[in-house]
């Protein structure tokens, strides 16, 4: 049997280097080599890139290409997330493929990826590629491509977890659904992390239906890997913070972890956090300088890979760092996490433990660093999360038009497409299972005749449509455009960071830097950087002695809990209730907070609802606490602002966080009205939902990456800012100009279906709903705000509804005068 | 639609919710940075705009000229975005029916070249003195006249209770000088930070507020 040979020579090559296959890589390489497609659920770091590119690899030897023709372009692709991910995936394969004295040659395309390097990729394509998913698009854009991929046999999609829940996700999907085509002996792999719908994540990678998801297997490493969660508890409740997101007072409690362990990787959420960490180490403790490090995505990436080599070196005891750390092969000396504040998700922090510990045998250790008082009770919750695997789903896009838009201008910009052949395509991917005739037809007359009939005036020119039919573009600037544009991540404009003697420092984003004024101090990459100027895409710089700075702010996404974690969280507050429960540290430690919770409010047990109003400076408050996360809030303090102001004329501002959520307003908020008149009532929840204002204020917010992903907006020439200003515009102003005039536009409505979906989290929010029906409202009229209010009251993101005429309100306010 | 009216120089203006400012003594409309072409020059260049917005200015500005039948109609700046395009022509046939005298002063937008307005009998001013007047595109300090200019697109942020904020585009007024906002449907604005001495009026949808000054 050759393949009983194939995996006897792998084996073997495992022994030269004294490792044995885990079972999990043994049985991939048997159904690879049975033909199988499938799904690979192995954490990071598990050896998942041996189980697939093993097979992949050694079949290509052992059954070559008959003729020259059949052994030209790529035969396999290996799709990551992340760039930084591709080199350390090549020089694995590239020892195993010497090692095993493979005539194979391996290569990447990212966005990092030279000029030149493309242009020999053009000549010859590597036979194994490895690339993200925006640059295999860059590659369906380029003339011919259909020579270099009609000999590929294998795609892996590694993390797909990661790729999942996105919209490079969908980009994944349509790739993969051209490919299928082209390609005659296709077989498609994914590789992901434990998340709670891993067959509809298989089902989305293959395609619904499809035979190639009769066809395939799940294989589950299964590697039983201990974890230990501990919290880092202040010794002095009283000392702790009520609110806060930062962690700081927690530092002396960090020193002796950092100094027990090898090598320690603390995680933040945000890079403003992790570069307010770094500084604050070094100042308090400068016998760590040299010995930590940063690592985040703005930073430039030789800084970056130079730190990621450091830790395997095991040269650095510490890195502060942020989700850019979260992915990416072995750092073998690492034996400590911290993760500070909330990792609002308990996937991601299950991840994250398991960048420590790596020798087999080992026990990851992950130490959370709560911020303020009550993130104690998420730490609390979060640690039976783990004990149970309560990992969340990762929701995959259904029927973005947006990316569809551009993948077909991709293929206008290259060969050209005829619409019948892709239609069949993009049907049997998951994204697209559900579109209409008609929502074809209007996706096909956008890229045409931008989506109108022709009239007088029209010179619309994109997508041109041939005389046989073929959809294509044949203008160079809107090809070249496009092929600029390609991708779903849509980031602010980013400036780069330069010393004014020369030096790249690395990207930030526009609007913190058009805050400053030349003379300004802030802190980036570590160092105190004082404005010289800014000019065109480029801030120069130069060092500063000052010892205070600004800290930009990057505008991360914002997490929010899972239905499950939510459960968790609460089921932990109601113990802390319950006097006969075995309270964790957590909760005990918690105590003098409840207790004083108590004495101004209730701590809610699970059948009540709490609601506590009081009156500030700042105006009339109204609390209200569901625990069901972030988006769930937003969305709940919309619709009741909504509804509350429909009884009579108000203007709320509203905040909200994991825990529950806040209107104010210079009126008073009549609590017995709310209950009176059944306003958390789940009937009429979409119309109402639709209505308030807040449900556009958030699809304008979709519209940016919506407008910019199907090239209505157009971000520019890199570093040539100046030559596009006459096609630049405002995302906003689309979509105003789309409610005003096109309110049936496809994107348009897309922007909406999208906040209801994945923001709003509707169907959550009904659930929610009916929960709250069966639980007894308590409403506190307190003296002055609560422990448990406090980390909301102070959150300074707001949104705003309101029923009074606008000139009402002008009236009520003030402008800003100059200081 | 409410306007809102106020004195320059012993000069009575309304100020109109649609952006324009309109001088009594002379009959003189006066608008700034209407931005036509941009519809159709993102269309031509690939980006899906819908093409009705191409007409809304115009509907704007016939209302308005219907509303107070100007003499003159008087651009300041930023009249046409882009080179010539399909939108020129329907700008053409606009004039036509125009019953009232055209001026523009040129502004950093106006790229079209002038003898293709002036054959539509637009009058191309750089600058324009008139009385204690100084018609401009962009703001300009005069040691006498009072200052009518364009190209900022101002507008105001308002703060007020509870922690409400608004933003709204305004004319904005200083001692010897009136910024009008931007008329055009497809622009942005620029925040402006007053002092003391400055007068800002905020523009609604229905009507023109003096929201500082006396």
């Amino acid at each position: 049997m050759k393949h009983q040979k194939i995996i006897v020579e792998a084996e073997n090559w495992f022994k030269q280097h004294g490792w044995k296959p885990f079972p999990f890589q043994k049985e991939t390489w048997n159904a690879w080599l049975n033909g199988k497609h499938g799904l690979l659920n192995a954490p990071t770091g598990s050896g998942k890139t041996f189980a697939l590119w093993v097979p992949i690899a050694l079949s290509l030897k052992h059954y070559p290409g008959k003729t020259r023709s059949e052994n030209t372009g790529v035969k396999a692709i290996w799709i990551t997330p992340l760039r930084a991910l591709s080199l350390e995936i090549a020089q694995a394969t590239r020892e195993f493929a010497q090692g095993l004295e493979l005539d194979i040659e391996v290569g990447i395309r990212t966005g990092d990826t030279s000029q030149k390097e493309r242009a020999a990729q053009r000549r010859k394509m590597p036979d194994l590629l490895i690339t993200t998913p925006e640059s295999l698009h860059l590659l369906l854009s380029s003339k011919n491509y259909e020579k270099q991929f009609r000999n590929c046999r294998a795609i892996v999609a590694d993390e797909w977890h990661e790729l999942l829940g996105s919209k490079r996700g969908v980009q994944t999907e349509l790739a993969l659904s051209r490919l299928k085509t082209l390609c005659k002996d296709l077989r498609i792999w994914g590789i992901s992390a434990t998340i709670g719908n891993l067959e509809q994540a298989r089902e989305v990678l293959l395609g619904p239906g499809s035979t190639a998801l009769e066809n395939s297997v799940m294989i589950k490493a299964e590697l039983r890997k201990k974890i230990k969660v501990s919290s880092i508890i202040p010794e002095a409740m009283e000392k702790f913070p009520w609110r806060g997101h930062l962690g700081i007072h927690l530092l002396d409690e960090v020193i002796p972890i950092l100094k027990a362990s090898r090598s320690t990787l603390l995680f933040t959420n945000t890079r403003a956090q992790c570069e307010i960490w770094f500084q604050a180490i070094l100042s308090k403790y400068p016998e760590f300088a040299g010995e930590i490090a940063m690592h985040h995505g703005s930073i430039n990436k030789e800084t970056r890979l130079w730190v990621e080599q450091a830790i395997r070196n095991d040269s650095l005891k510490a890195v502060v760092c942020t989700s850019s750390l979260d992915l990416g092969v072995d750092f073998a000396p690492v034996e400590t996490i911290i993760q500070i504040g909330g990792p609002k998700g308990v996937a991601r922090f299950l991840q994250r433990a398991g960048r420590s510990g790596h020798q087999p045998g080992k026990e990851s250790k992950i130490w959370f660093l709560p911020t303020h008082a009550i993130e104690l009770i998420e730490a609390s919750a979060l640690k039976k999360a783990v004990k149970e695997k309560a990992v969340e789903d990762r929701t995959p896009y259904l029927l973005c038009f947006d990316v569809l838009i551009q993948y077909l201008t991709t293929l206008a910009v290259s060969d050209g497409f005829y619409p019948e052949e892709i239609y069949r395509e993009i049907r049997s991917t998951f994204c697209y299972q559900g579109i209409t005739e008609e929502e074809w037809q209007w996706v096909l007359n956008f890229i045409t005749m931008g989506s109108q009939s022709l009239r007088e005036y029209d010179e619309y020119r994109k997508v041109e449509v041939m005389e046989d039919g073929l959809f294509k573009v044949n203008n160079r600037g809107v090809a070249m455009r496009h092929r600029l544009s390609i991708g779903t991540i849509v980031s602010d404009a980013m400036l780069t960071v330069k010393y004014m003697k020369g030096g790249y420092l690395g990207q930030i984003e526009e609007w913190f830097i058009s805050k400053l004024q030349p003379g300004d101090v802030f802190t980036f990459a570590g160092r105190n950087l004082e404005l010289f100027r800014i000019k065109q895409m480029q801030v120069l710089v130069k060092r500063s002695k000052k010892k205070t700075a600004k800290v930009p702010s990057w505008m991360g996404g914002r997490m929010s809990f899972s239905s499950q974690m939510s459960d968790l969280l609460r089921s932990e507050l109601y113990l802390a209730n319950d006097p006969g429960s075995q309270l964790s540290p957590e909760l005990k430690a918690l105590a003098p907070v409840f207790e004083r919770q108590q004495r101004e409010s209730i701590v809610p047990g699970p059948g009540e609802f709490l609601i506590e109003t009081f009156k500030t400076r700042e105006g009339y408050h109204a609390i209200f606490y569901p625990f069901e996360g972030r988006f769930v809030h937003e969305a709940m303090a919309s619709l009741l602002a909504y509804r509350i102001s429909l009884l009579d004329p108000i203007s709320f501002s509203i905040a909200f966080n994991d825990y529950g959520f806040e209107l104010l307003s210079d009126q008073v908020i009549n609590i017995e009205q709310v209950i009176d008149n059944d306003l958390f009532s789940p009937s009429y929840l979409h119309s109402d939902l639709e209505k308030s204002l807040n449900a556009t204020e958030m699809a304008r917010r979709k519209f940016r990456d919506i407008g910019v992903i199907s090239g209505l907006v157009f971000q520019g020439y890199p570093d040539k800012q100046l030559k596009s200003k006459h096609l630049q515009s405002s995302s906003q102003l689309f979509f105003n100009v789309f409610r005003d005039f096109e309110q049936d536009n496809l994107l348009y409505l897309q922007a909406f279906r999208e906040t209801f979906e994945h923001s709003l989290e509707e169907g959550r929010l009904a659930q929610a709903l009916e929960r709250i029906r069966t639980q007894e409202v308590i409403w506190k009229n307190c003296e002055k705000p609560t422990p448990f209010s406090f980390p909301i009251i102070t959150d300074r993101l707001r949104e705003k509804l309101s029923s009074e005429k606008l000139s009402d309100r002008i009236r009520k306010m003030q402008i800003q005068f100059e200081k | 639609m409410t306007p809102t009216t106020a004195v320059f120089r012993e000069h009575t203006f309304e100020l109109h919710p649609y952006g324009a400012a309109f001088w009594k003594d002379r009959s003189m409309l006066l608008v700034a940075d209407v931005h036509l072409g941009k519809t159709a020059h993102f269309r031509k260049n690939g980006m899906a705009v819908p093409e009705q917005a191409m007409y809304k200015a115009y509907e704007k500005l016939d209302e308005l000229c219907a509303h107070y039948e100007p003499e003159t109609l008087c651009f300041l700046g930023d009249l046409f975005h882009s080179y010539i395009n399909n939108e020129w022509k329907l700008f053409q046939s606009w004039v036509r029916t125009a019953k009232t005298n055209l001026v523009l002063i040129t502004g950093n937008h106006d790229i079209i070249p002038e003898h293709k307005l002036e054959k539509l009998n637009i009058e191309i001013k750089d600058e324009w003195e008139l009385e204690e007047f100084l018609l401009t595109h962009e703001p300009t300090d005069h040691p006498e006249l009072f200052n009518l200019c364009g190209h900022i697109h101002p507008g105001i942020r308002l703060k007020g209770p509870a922690k409400q904020t608004l933003k709204l585009p305004c004319f904005f007024q200083k001692e010897h000088q009136l910024i009008l906002p931007a008329f055009g449907e497809f622009t942005g604005k620029y925040v402006m930070t007053p002092t003391k001495e400055d007068k800002v009026f905020a523009v609604t949808p229905e009507e023109v507020l003096l929201v500082s000054g006396e």
